[in-house]
């Protein structure tokens, strides 16, 4: 794991600066590096909007950043950009928003580049909770515009939440993190630029919750965010028009993909109708970050998407050198085909660290109610420590993952701040024949015929793994189902489609379900793989139902798994950080002693592929989806260095 | 002829609409529907919309009315031009295939025409060359052909062209000409990216033709009335060109009718490995997350285009060879 520590040295030096004073005093252990940066002497811009200005089509740059104070100062990761250069992508189509989203992630805070971090300052430039942590004054920079010049104000948050958040017609319930105690926020304007979140009770999670669903509503089909664009909104909304009736036009002028609709992000989108070849975004001449030399930021002007079918139509475009930067979409197993065509494209080829607890994760389902028997056996403890300690990692690291991942107990990743070193190793090593005390231990005793394990009631112990999984993930599966098999636990992969399996899952029906173990930095913002938090908490959908819905459906969890539930009520109160991490750090290891998930490999690479010319760019990084990978790494300090 | 013409086009209306009721219950055969496919996507890439989300999402696009009704509301727009919406592209069906409906319908031409131009002369050649040198190796050549699936000629199509001559092969332009404006140069790099498409996707219904019409020749040439040309002194080019290619192609004419289906199931493989911008990827992926409206439009037109094909298949047996009257 020294990956980790050597990309923190060197993230250190190029963390984020200019972090208002709160922040400073609710987080004083650490991000040394937040003093002050100092204010640039003068603010320059690309050519391209140069031109623009003295065409007259567009205001001088001094008339369009934010007061001088509130201007975000982005320090590069490696050097001093310039202007210019149009950035290739692939994308799969609007399910595979995330391609365009996450090179635009611009919320309220921002994750920080370094996870173990706090969270960082974005639209809102400092914070602050009241004494009881009931109350989060959001003070945002002042002179904030939207990308078609029109102010931004907290107008645009309050607009959101009254009438698109608890806008039933729009959003089924307000999202769970604005919701305390049952009672929905209320918003509080003070000016402008500040506004107050009063809840019903502490909300530990609100600054993890604004950097994650901070954005602008909706993030395509997610449907979450903080603000929407009034001004531009308004007439669209049956609520202000009394001419239009229904949602639906109001749906698609809100979508993050129509060219007309403003944004805060650096490349809103310019030219795209659905079904397109190509997606253009071009940078928003009213973006509000400086490097520290004045430039205004994005560096690159352009991205360009090209729509492909699949990662094998991905991986033709890179090859024939139609990309700039993507690691998306892009398969561990074609990282020597990209290596060889490296000098031809004139590309890098790098490993990004996935943060996946563990590649492929089974979950035996403790709230299985198909068969009593088999349910009292997956609740035992001794039964999954058995099944853990049945698999043979290595083969599966070899076999799927070219030995390129890492042996780590699941939850979470080193990189992370729960990241707890002591259970890191517990239940990890390949040992059948411990696995065969502890399987005695549960009470299945070998039978007659010295293979197959018995079940209390008599009958051979037989397990079905359900998946959805393919390629070397599905190959996992069934190396470990094999080794299942060699200490007497007969397991049968069924292999199904995931539009089959995502209904039996979350519906109780299955008996050991698989995913990928991802969210492995920041899992607390839906924790549904530490413990039962709603019906995607495959370790006991029934038990995950009732949390969710606060006892009115599904089933009464018992034992470890209720007082895990009873840990996250505490964590979610808990507003001082550092006793969160504690909490969420007991969570995780009660996750892993109790053995609720078991593990494949980790940390799994996946290629990154960068033009020699494109800068900026970390060679080692953890990527996760919750972070907005690579929205925290300011993905608006790459640039094209020219010869 | 033309009362025929009519009649068969008359007759393709009652067909389409059984088209259209069968492929509505098969898109609609799958346990759950685009939103659930939706929200198994969105879990698997990361974010998880609940369920009271997606409820009120499936009440918005209608999705929690009876199938009979969304039946209704489909067909009844047809003749507005109105094909639905798409749900995963928001964007009506219409506006969003009718692009790469126009492509298809392209590749699909440009490879029949390939597949005549070249099949007809090498099947003569093939015929009146019987068992000579080149006549076998034309035949290895078109049992090779035949046995090859075309997805696999277009992967080694796109490997050649990456690796060998590190060109772009797949879409329909060269990365440089993308947005240009169109200019000669342009239209060649078209022609180019369509051209092997198009000739991968001919090639096993090329090879087929060449087989009948070698044995259709084998058997004409063998016939009376060739005989009798010949003895009234015709040069051998007349004899071959005019009576015996006349009468020898009419099973070409009838074969064309069942290669429209394969034309078009290949373009649609072929188009996904060849990333073309044909109704192939998109149907397929409207197939897959059950965007219902797409996908049945997609299956509405390949169907019509079927019997299109089919009906000009017949009307031009019927010119070509008098003896078959239509009443």
């Amino acid at each position: 794991m020294s990956d980790g520590i050597d990309r923190r040295e060197f993230l250190r030096v190029a963390v984020l600066g200019a972090a208002g004073a709160a922040s400073a005093v609710y987080f004083p252990a650490r991000g040394a590096v937040r003093a002050l940066a100092a204010i640039p002497e003068k603010y320059t811009e690309s050519p391209m909007l140069a031109g623009l200005v003295k065409q007259g089509k567009l205001p001088p740059l001094a008339q369009r950043l934010p007061a001088a104070d509130d201007i975000l100062i982005v320090k590069p990761i490696e050097e001093i950009g310039q202007y210019g250069g149009t950035w290739r992508l692939v994308w799969k189509g609007p399910a595979d928003f995330h391609a365009y989203g996450r090179e635009n992630y611009e919320p309220v805070l921002r994750w920080p580049r370094d996870p173990k971090d706090p969270i960082q300052p974005g639209l809102a430039k400092r914070w602050q909770f009241s004494d009881d942590g009931k109350t989060l004054t959001l003070f945002f920079r002042k002179g904030l515009r939207w990308s078609d010049g029109k102010p931004w104000t907290v107008d645009d948050i309050i607009f959101w939440w009254d009438d698109i958040e608890t806008n039933k017609e729009l959003t089924a319930a307000p999202h769970a993190e604005w919701v305390v105690n049952d009672k929905p926020m209320t918003l509080e304007k003070i000016d402008d630029a500040t506004i107050r979140l009063k809840f019903a009770g502490p909300n530990g999670l609100v600054l993890q919750m604004l950097a994650f669903h901070g954005n602008q509503w909706p993030l395509n089909f997610e449907r979450f965010g903080f603000f929407a664009p009034a001004h531009y909104l308004k007439p669209f909304h049956p609520k202000y028009n009394k001419d239009i009736k229904d949602y639906k036009l109001f749906n698609q002028k809100a979508d993050d993909l129509n060219p007309e609709r403003p944004a805060m992000t650096p490349w809103p989108v310019s030219q795209y109708r659905p079904g397109d070849a190509k997606l253009i975004a071009i940078r928003n001449p009213y973006y509000w970050k400086v490097d520290p030399q004045g430039q205004q930021l994005p560096y690159i002007d352009r991205l360009e998407l090209t729509l492909v079918e699949n990662n094998e139509a991905a991986a033709t475009l890179a090859l024939s050198c139609q990309v700039d930067m993507q690691y998306r979409s892009m398969d561990l197993k074609k990282f020597p085909l990209f290596v060889g065509k490296s000098g031809e494209c004139g590309y890098r080829v790098y490993k990004w660290r996935s943060a996946q607890g563990s590649a492929v994760l089974f979950w035996p389902n403790q709230s299985y109610d198909g068969d009593p028997v088999l349910r009292k056996i997956f609740q035992d403890k001794n039964f999954r420590i058995a099944l853990s300690l049945a698999i043979d990692r290595k083969k599966i690291n070899a076999v799927s993952y070219l030995y390129q991942g890492i042996v780590n107990a699941p939850t979470v990743v080193p990189d992370s701040a729960y990241f707890v070193p002591e259970v890191a190793k517990m239940y990890q090593e390949y040992n059948p024949k411990s696995a065969g005390e502890y399987l005695d231990k549960a009470g299945l005793k070998l039978g007659p015929d010295g293979k197959t394990r018995l079940r209390p009631d008599g009958k051979p112990l037989e397990v079905t793994i359900e998946t959805q999984l393919q390629g070397a993930d599905l190959d996992a599966v069934q190396l470990a189902a094999a080794d299942w098999n060699a200490v007497g636990v007969k397991a049968v992969v069924k292999t199904m489609s995931r539009d089959l399996y995502w209904p039996r899952a979350t519906g109780n029906e299955v008996q050991i379900a698989t995913w990928f173990g991802d969210r492995g930095i920041e899992p607390f913002v839906d924790p549904i793989y530490v413990f039962p938090f709603d019906e995607r908490s495959w370790m006991a959908p029934a038990f995950g139902t009732y949390y969710k819905t606060n006892g009115a459906k599904g089933e009464k969890p018992v034992g470890s798994l209720a007082e895990m539930q009873k840990m996250f009520d505490q964590f979610k109160v808990t507003v001082d950080r550092a006793k969160q991490v504690a909490i969420g750090k007991r969570l995780v290891q009660m996750a892993v002693e109790e053995c609720t998930a078991i593990n494949t490999v980790g940390a799994t690479p996946v290629p990154l592929i960068v033009k020699n010319n494109f800068r900026n760019v970390p060679i080692q990084y953890m990527q996760d989806w919750i972070i907005m990978s690579p929205g925290n790494l300011d993905t608006i300090q790459f640039f094209f260095k020219k010869p | 002829m033309i009362a025929f013409i009519i009649r068969r086009l008359l007759a393709m209306i009652p067909t389409l609409f059984f088209v259209s009721i069968a492929t509505f219950v098969i898109i609609q055969l799958p346990p759950g529907d685009f939103l659930t496919s939706l929200q198994a996507l969105a879990a698997s890439s990361g974010s998880g919309a609940d369920k009271a989300a997606m409820d009120n999402l499936r009440h918005q696009y209608g999705l929690d009315q009876p199938k009979w009704v969304r039946y209704v509301k489909w067909v009844s727009g047809f003749p507005r031009g109105d094909f639905g919406y798409s749900f995963e592209w928001k964007r009506p069906v219409r506006e969003l295939i009718a692009d790469r409906l126009e492509l298809t319908i392209l590749l699909s031409l440009l490879s029949l025409v390939l597949m005549w131009v070249v099949a007809i002369p090498v099947g003569i050649y093939s015929a009146t060359h019987q068992y000579s040198g080149t006549d076998n190796l034309l035949t290895a050549l078109a049992f090779l052909g035949l046995s090859v699936p075309d997805f696999l000629l277009g992967l080694v199509y796109v490997f050649i062209g990456l690796f060998i001559f590190h060109a772009s092969v797949t879409g329909l332009f060269s990365p440089r000409l993308v947005d240009a404006s169109w200019s000669l140069g342009k239209v060649l790099d078209l022609s180019n990216h369509l051209f092997w498409p198009a000739l991968i996707l001919a090639l096993a219904g090329m090879t087929q033709l060449i087989r009948i019409l070698r044995g259709s020749m084998l058997e004409v040439v063998g016939q009376q009335f060739v005989r009798t040309a010949r003895a009234k002194g015709l040069s051998e080019q007349v004899v071959i060109h005019k009576h015996a290619v006349k009468v020898a192609i009419n099973p070409l004419v009838s074969v064309m009718g069942m290669q429209l289906p394969q034309l078009i199931s290949g373009a649609t493989i072929l188009g996904i490995v060849l990333s073309l911008p044909t109704t192939g990827p998109m149907f397929i992926r409207a197939l897959t997350s059950q965007d219902m409206y797409l996908a049945g439009t997609f299956l509405l037109f390949l169907a019509l285009m079927l019997m299109v094909g089919n009906l000009i298949a017949d009307v031009a047996l019927a010119w070509i060879d008098p003896r078959i009257r239509y009443q």
